[in-house]
């Protein structure tokens, strides 16, 4: 018998501060390049996985799961070889597919079981911990019902639950929200903040919804082109590269970017109630508040200025558009 | 949400052997198709032929107590349904032999004879007919019905491999044939045990149960391998129904158009289009060499060919999802 917690050989645990490393991953299907000489380092944590439609997202995560051989490169997930330990790997690692995939013929507590039995739970286990996810992933007595019964949002639910159900190591969702009402999503989300926060999982979020990544993810890659374009915590991609402040006002705008003028601070208009002031938040604290003072306007808010996640996203995808019009 | 929720919870158990992952896929399988209705109704007429002869059996046996004449209508009735012979050309036949020779064979042969016969009516006469549908329920949505839900990616994301998952879905097919073949057989064996008189029919008839064992897994490999086979060419499960079908009716036909019209001499080539005569002369070979089948080397080469190749398009196909 093997324990729940199988760790990789001596050699990888070195890199195990790095839950995914591929080197130069080249795969081709014939003669189309589905992903080109992609390095990738993922940490633990919530990894943001964009791109557009056939940017190499589904071949990028069949890699990881070790289901096609890659043509050229190497790498680890979770310290297994994605060449050699293909079967180490989808044992660590819970999948939640896109594509709408069931067992005909299965009750949901039916599939959830069948799949912890696949991740080699006892049949009794396997049993008691489906309910125990169902439970968690907020289903009731319809587990008892035939899946082809259910509707888009149990049927998400349900491959989430399957997807957890052997308790791994690291998350891949695919589209985990998409079909869902705003409820629904809002708690799906929250689930995977519980994992990642309270159980320590890492997370790789595959998604098209943007605020989804803002609000839960810690680093984004962007693919495109069958390459990563971007790769890097969500907090310094976010960063302007002048710093700014954003300002939310109640008065008289102009008096008060007047005043901030005087005071040798540049600021540009974003809305009728917004300033972009730039500078250090160190050295505009004490003008912001006089200048506010003098001018009569209160400030309602102070905010860091970010980049959003659409434009960066936006900007890279275009980069690939010019280099391959 | 229940009042009994624990929230999440890590799981620190024991994980089982790698070896029982096809298990799954096969537990699966079995249950799916064990609710069919059809499915349960032909497995219980498949079981009725084992009984009626297991009659036979105990009838045969107590005959012997009283004298050979009516064993000797028995055996003539047994041989020519699997001869194809008129049963009272064999009576004759087997009087004039007992004339010529002066004496009776022994028990031990005879019953030999009338056991394997009936042997051979169960596996020439009656289960084909059962076990070509029972196959057309089970095989056909084993593997296109996973193409068509996608779930294979359920399957395959988990630490599964393409052989353990053929394996499951044949183990599937196969018990269930066994059901059909291999069980009713032994179980009709193990009757005429219980029934005879004396325990000397184990040393006339040991061989039975092995030759059973034997004919049987000839059928249910190459069944096995050629429905998973048509099942993975398709997304929809009535064309691998029609194909099974098919095979075996129109296999058949060209059989008997080509032998009407051409009449070939040596008909073994022209047979082997035929998936009955094929299995009907191998299981004859096996249950009793003393019928006289030919060619059985060809049999035996086209249905190792059929076994194979049909498993080389299964796993192409099998693995053919994943490289889209």
């Amino acid at each position: 018998m093997e324990h729940g917690r199988a760790m990789p050989h001596k050699e990888t645990q070195l890199t195990m501060t790095a839950l995914i490393e591929l080197r130069n991953v080249t795969k081709d299907y014939g003669n189309f390049r589905a992903l080109s000489n992609v390095d990738l380092t993922i940490r633990p944590g919530i990894t943001g996985l964009l791109g557009p439609n056939g940017a190499g997202k589904s071949t990028l995560i069949k890699v990881l799961l070790g289901l096609v051989r890659i043509t050229v490169g190497d790498g680890h997930v979770l310290g297994f070889s994605i060449r050699t330990s293909a079967d180490q790997i989808r044992t660590h690692i819970g999948y939640m597919p896109e594509d709408d995939c069931y067992v005909h013929g299965l009750s949901g507590i039916e599939s959830v079981q069948m799949i912890a039995q696949l991740s080699r739970f006892p049949a009794t286990e396997a049993l008691r911990r489906g309910h125990e996810i169902l439970d968690f992933c907020g289903m009731g007595q319809e587990r008892y019902r035939l899946v082809e019964t259910y509707s888009t949002g149990m049927r998400q639910k349900l491959r989430f639950a399957m997807a957890i159900v052997h308790d791994p190591k690291l998350l891949i969702l695919d589209e985990p929200t998409s079909g869902l009402d705003p409820e629904e999503r809002e708690a799906m989300l929250n689930r995977i903040r519980i994992l990642a926060r309270q159980f320590a999982k890492s997370v790789i979020l595959c998604t098209h919804i943007l605020p989804d990544v803002q609000v839960v993810c810690d680093n984004v890659v962007i693919l495109a082109g069958g390459s990563v374009r971007v790769s890097d915590s969500l907090d310094e991609l976010c960063r302007m590269p002048n710093p700014s402040m954003t300002v939310t006002l109640s008065g008289n705008r102009d008096a008060y970017r007047d005043r901030l003028t005087a005071k040798g601070v540049q600021s540009e208009v974003m809305s009728l109630r917004q300033l972009r002031v730039f500078g250090e938040v160190a050295v505009l604290n004490e003008p912001l508040w006089s200048a506010a003072t003098e001018s009569g306007c209160i400030v309602r808010g102070l905010s860091p200025s970010k980049n959003s996640l659409e434009q960066i996203f936006l900007a890279a995808v275009r980069e690939v558009q010019s280099a391959n019009p | 949400m229940p009042i009994h929720n624990l929230g999440y919870r890590e799981w620190k158990g024991e994980l089982q052997s790698t070896s029982t992952r096809w298990f799954v896929v096969a537990d699966i399988g079995i249950r799916r198709a064990w609710q069919s209705a059809w499915l349960r109704r032909m497995m219980f007429f498949a079981w009725v032929p084992g009984v009626v002869m297991g009659f036979m059996i105990f009838t045969y046996e107590q005959s012997a107590k009283q004298g050979g004449e009516v064993q000797d209508i028995m055996s003539a009735g047994a041989m020519a349904m699997v001869t194809y012979e008129s049963p009272e050309l064999i009576y004759r036949r087997i009087k004039q032999e007992r004339i010529l020779t002066g004496s009776r064979a022994s028990i031990g042969e005879e019953r030999h004879i009338f056991w394997s016969s009936l042997l051979l009516i169960l596996f020439r006469r009656s289960q084909p007919f059962l076990l070509i549908p029972i196959v057309a329920v089970i095989a056909p949505p084993m593997i296109s019905q996973d193409f068509r839900s996608r779930a294979f990616l359920l399957y395959f994301s988990r630490p599964l491999t393409k052989v353990q998952y053929i394996i499951g879905k044949a183990a599937t097919i196969s018990l269930y044939l066994l059901c059909v073949t291999m069980f009713p057989a032994l179980l009709l064996y193990f009757v005429g045990v219980l029934l005879s008189p004396d325990i000397s029919v184990l040393s006339a008839t040991w061989d039975l149960p092995l030759r059973v064992i034997l004919a049987s897994f000839m059928i249910v490999i190459p069944c096995t391998a050629l429905s998973l086979m048509l099942s993975s060419l398709t997304k929809e499960s009535r064309y691998a129904s029609f194909a099974w079908f098919a095979v075996w009716i129109f296999g058949h036909l060209t059989y008997v158009v080509i032998r009407s019209v051409a009449n070939p001499g040596d008909s073994s080539m022209v047979q082997s289009l035929s998936l009955y005569e094929t299995f009907n002369d191998l299981s004859s070979w096996i249950l009793d060499p003393k019928l006289g089948v030919t060619h059985i080397e060809t049999r035996f080469i086209l249905l190792a060919v059929l076994t194979a190749v049909c498993t080389a398009v299964l796993y192409r196909r099998v693995s053919a999802p994943m490289e889209v």
